[in-house]
């Protein structure tokens, strides 16, 4: 029975749709749907721009108006990731610059770019309006320019936590005059200063700009000036938020802030004069979004800030903010949905500052719709996390740290299995976790048992046997991510739970106890993967095959091998003889 | 069916296919070998072993299969019979001895095991010897006072797909802190390690270390695997000569120098590869320092 639906109608059907979820679901009903709805899908996300490429995307979706795509796994963001070792887009700018000419946005993570890829994407889409580089590198100011000078149309332009490689800071002159749709401008992460005239023009004729975040360079002299050209920002970044006291400058910093009356997320803050702070309290109710990572103050400046942002919902700051400060965000902030703190001082010992676990089981009391933690302390106890899990048993994101390796529960010496299993029994909605701490096998027996909706993991420093990754990865239904390092895991329970890595994005596994010859093994029984092990020792070819190899990154992948691979890269098992593709080692030499 | 890869754990009795409920495919020859086992086991929890059936088995019973199995599921051939420790480790001979594996007693309050690969028992930062990427902090929030924290492994590499001109450059760090960043501009510097007597060269990344103790206490975690708690606050061996190798390096005139004589920053901009040398060897050592080098040596009683 035949039935004939107007493809008008079921575009219009489909363009409900959003979720990609969502659409690969409807394209997979019968062949009429998959064909409309490849024809009309606008944007695509790539979780791992290995697992398919560029051609099999484009020949898929001939329409497509925005990119997403992420590169490299999430650790080298820990440098645990050698320089080279893939995620270059320019593969994908070029194909993108052949075939979408009408391409409006795009959207890199953890990606390597080029100058020449910021040319022709600046060249090739002549409605392009979204550029958001999240953790990429590769580029240089040369690069921004080239954006700048030759995209008309621009919106957006994100540097988030880019390493560029700063020859000038001109490139921002570039912006012609008659470029004013700019709405959004973040330079955070650049140290070198930036024309201030040229800024000042440009926000001046930008009458669409929400955002805009400063680089460090920008004095805070000068900030007041470009607050009163866009009064309408909603999320702005200082630079140094430093000066000489002067009364002047304070008294226009704040009239400056106290008209800004859509002002919503506010962050920068570096080198904070605690004298200056005040100038923002206008603000502070407006704000569900405050970003103080940067500001190196004592916990009563912070207190001060915080205890006027009523309506915060998300908050980032170091642990200079203290139980006691965050004892004041669980009172004041009880729209929380976001906790996170950062460490001020990681790399000592003993405590620099009086946070503890107290200031998240505070904040757990406190704060009913805190949804998301990531928090860096140096002492837990089980007895903590048991309560924070049943206080907030709507948590989806818990990622602890506490900054010493195996550090047990530090009331009773004991493990921190209970705790962290109590977290996935009770927070039945976790989707992310990060662990840390003195961990046993037991933790992941809980983890299997209870986390169903896990979707992210990661492990470090933890567990005692293979029975550990086999409890996970046999018992977490809904995991896409793993990434463990530094854990006894091992060829058993990866080898027994293969099938299960086809139905996830990716697992990393570095300095654990897996062996060459069970990648070379999964490699050649999983063609449906790409085991790559990752080991920069030299001679790797006199290694036994039962030797641990340094680090794995495996993902399902329908692209096959990649040919980008560095020399300290090699895709196991996929050699048409069953040999694996070990380069020779001893050309270094 | 799904076709999954199981591991097959061989039955007494000899039915095929072990636990995998319609076996019969081809069993891959096992990995593992049929060494001797155990008398180094992996660390069990008590608790554990409740629910699942540990014991001493010998790993080298246990076969590669790939095997059917109904539904999918992670769990493959693998029919709730899971060897969670046993011998047979002792196999991986070549980089972890069996004595790495240190036999410990499971109480039910704490289990910790040993583990030899990753890089310390106890981050003792304090004494300079930091984990690599330890506490996961990114870059953009590590803190301006801790500079000599800032261990990016990023190099020069090229991309091989694109066609750009190949560009040798220097990246600027983001530096957040006053002073002038002590380490050289690149942000990963790492250069090759050679160890006398071992054919298995590394390569160590010479911005993450500030000094030559730390330096000095990386290798000989990397080659000797000395690393413990009460080692951390002795200073290295390889540096004050009571070791039987010496730590040199290669300079950019081609000579080999004993490390340790030049300052640190001298000492970067120059080293072009390090050799850590047999004593016996170490008269080999550039002339004017060797003196030096004796002088160490009488000094240490």
């Amino acid at each position: 029975m035949t039935y004939s639906f107007p493809e008008e109608v079921l575009e219009h059907v489909f363009s409900f749709l959003t979720s990609q979820n969502d659409r690969n679901a409807a394209s997979l009903v019968c062949r009429t749907w998959y064909e409309m709805e490849r024809w009309c899908r606008k944007r695509i996300f790539v979780g791992n721009c290995y697992a398919v490429n560029p051609r099999v995307l484009i020949r898929r979706f001939p329409e497509v108006k925005a990119v997403e795509l992420k590169g490299k796994p999430h650790f080298a963001d820990f440098n645990l990731v050698p320089e080279g070792w893939g995620g270059f887009v320019y593969p994908w700018i070029v194909e993108f610059a052949r075939v979408y000419p009408w391409l409006e946005e795009i959207r890199l993570k953890r990606m390597v770019v080029t100058d020449e890829c910021l040319e022709i994407v600046s060249k090739a889409f002549r409605n392009f309006k979204v550029l958001i580089l999240s953790s990429c590198e590769g580029f240089s100011t040369d690069g921004l320019a080239a954006v700048a000078a030759n995209c008309r149309n621009l919106r957006v332009l994100d540097l988030r936590e880019c390493e560029v490689e700063e020859l000038s800071g001109h490139w921002l002159s570039h912006f012609p005059d008659s470029f004013t749709s700019l709405e959004s401008l973040n330079i955070a992460c650049l140290s070198l200063e930036v024309s201030f005239s040229a800024l000042e023009r440009l926000v001046s004729r930008s009458p669409n700009l929400k955002t805009l975040r400063l680089n460090r360079t920008v004095p805070l002299e000068k900030i007041s000036k470009l607050l009163q050209r866009a009064p309408q920002l909603a999320d702005f970044g200082t630079g140094a938020y430093s000066a000489e006291i002067r009364p002047d400058v304070y008294s226009s910093l704040q009239e400056a802030f106290s008209g800004c009356k859509k002002l919503k997320s506010l962050s920068g803050f570096w080198d904070v004069v605690p004298a200056y702070l005040p100038a923002v309290f206008s603000v502070c109710s407006q704000l569900t979004y405050l970003n103080l990572s940067y500001a190196t103050t004592q916990s009563p400046d912070l207190i001060k800030v915080i205890s006027q942002c009523h309506n915060l919902q998300r908050l980032v700051v170091l642990d200079y903010i203290e139980d006691m400060g965050l004892d004041t965000v669980a009172v004041t902030c009880k729209d929380l949905r976001e906790l996170v703190v950062f460490p001020s001082d990681p790399f000592v010992a003993d405590a620099n500052v009086l946070l503890t676990e107290e200031g998240l089981v505070s904040v757990s009391q406190g704060c009913s719709k805190l949804q998301s933690v990531l928090y860096f302390c140096r002492q837990m106890s089980n007895s903590a996390l048991i309560s924070i899990s049943k206080n907030r048993p709507n948590l989806t994101c818990f990622r602890l740290c506490i900054l010493e390796p195996r550090a047990p529960d530090y009331l009773t010496f004991e493990p921190l299995d209970v705790g962290f299993g109590s977290i996935v029994e009770n927070c039945k909605e976790l989707t992310r976790l990060s662990m840390s701490g003195l961990l046993t096998d037991r933790v992941f027996e809980y983890i299997g048992k209870h986390a169903k909706k896990l979707d992210m993991l990661s492990v470090a420093f933890a567990g005692d046997s293979d029975l550990g990754l086999h409890h996970v990865l046999s018992g977490c239904e809904s995991l896409r991510k793993l990434e463990i390092r530094d854990c006894p895991f091992g060829d058993k329970a990866l080898l027994a739970n293969a099938s299960k890595l086809l139905t996830m994005r990716s697992l990393w596994m570095s300095s654990c106890f897996v062996s060459f010859g069970a990648c070379k093994l999964l490699g050649q029984k999983m063609p449906g993967l790409n085991v790559e092990v990752i080991d920069e020792r030299e001679n790797l070819n006199l290694l036994p095959e039962n030797a641990p190899v340094e680090k794995v990154y495996i993902y399902r992948t329908v692209s096959g091998q990649r040919l980008d691979m560095p020399d300290f890269v090699r895709i196991m098992g996929k050699d048409k003889n069953g040999v694996y593709n070990l380069s020779l080692c001893d050309k270094g030499l | 069916m799904d076709v999954t890869l199981g591991l097959l754990p061989d039955s007494p009795a000899g039915d095929d296919g072990g636990g995998v409920p319609s076996g019969g495919s081809t069993t891959v020859k096992s990995i593992l070998t049929k060494e001797d086992n155990n008398k180094n086991n992996m660390v069990m929890c008590s608790e554990v072993s409740s629910s699942y059936p540990v014991g001493d088995q010998n790993l080298g019973d246990l076969e590669l299969g790939l095997g059917l199995s109904i539904g999918g599921g992670g769990g493959g051939g693998l029919k709730g019979k899971v060897v969670a420790g046993g011998g047979g480790w002792s196999q991986y001979a070549r980089i972890l001895t069996a004595k790495d594996f240190k036999q410990n007693s499971c109480s039910s309050s704490s289990c910790s095991v040993s583990i030899p690969n990753s890089a310390t028992d106890s981050v003792s930062p304090t004494n300079g010897n930091s984990v690599v990427g330890w506490p996961p902090v990114s870059k953009a929030h590590r803190m301006p006072s801790l500079a000599n924290e800032n261990k990016s492994p990023t190099g020069n590499r090229i991309s091989v797909t694109e066609q750009t001109k190949s560009k040798n450059r220097t990246v600027v760090i983001n530096d957040y802190s006053n002073e002038k960043a002590r380490i050289s501009d690149k942000k990963y510097r790492s250069v090759k390690v050679n160890m006398d007597g071992s054919l298995i060269g590394r390569k160590v990344d010479l911005n993450a270390h500030t000094s030559y103790e730390m330096l000095a206490q990386t290798l000989e975690e990397m080659f000797f695997r000395r690393r413990s708690s009460t080692e951390a606050a002795k200073s290295s061996r390889l540096l004050d000569g009571t070791s039987e190798f010496v730590l040199t390096y290669e300079d950019k005139d081609g000579d080999c120098m004993l490390v340790g004589d030049v300052p640190w920053q001298m000492f970067l901009s120059s080293v072009k590869r390090l050799r850590i040398m047999k004593n016996s060897e170490s008269n080999e050592l550039a002339p004017r320092f060797q003196e030096s080098h004796e002088r160490r040596r009488t000094d240490v009683v």
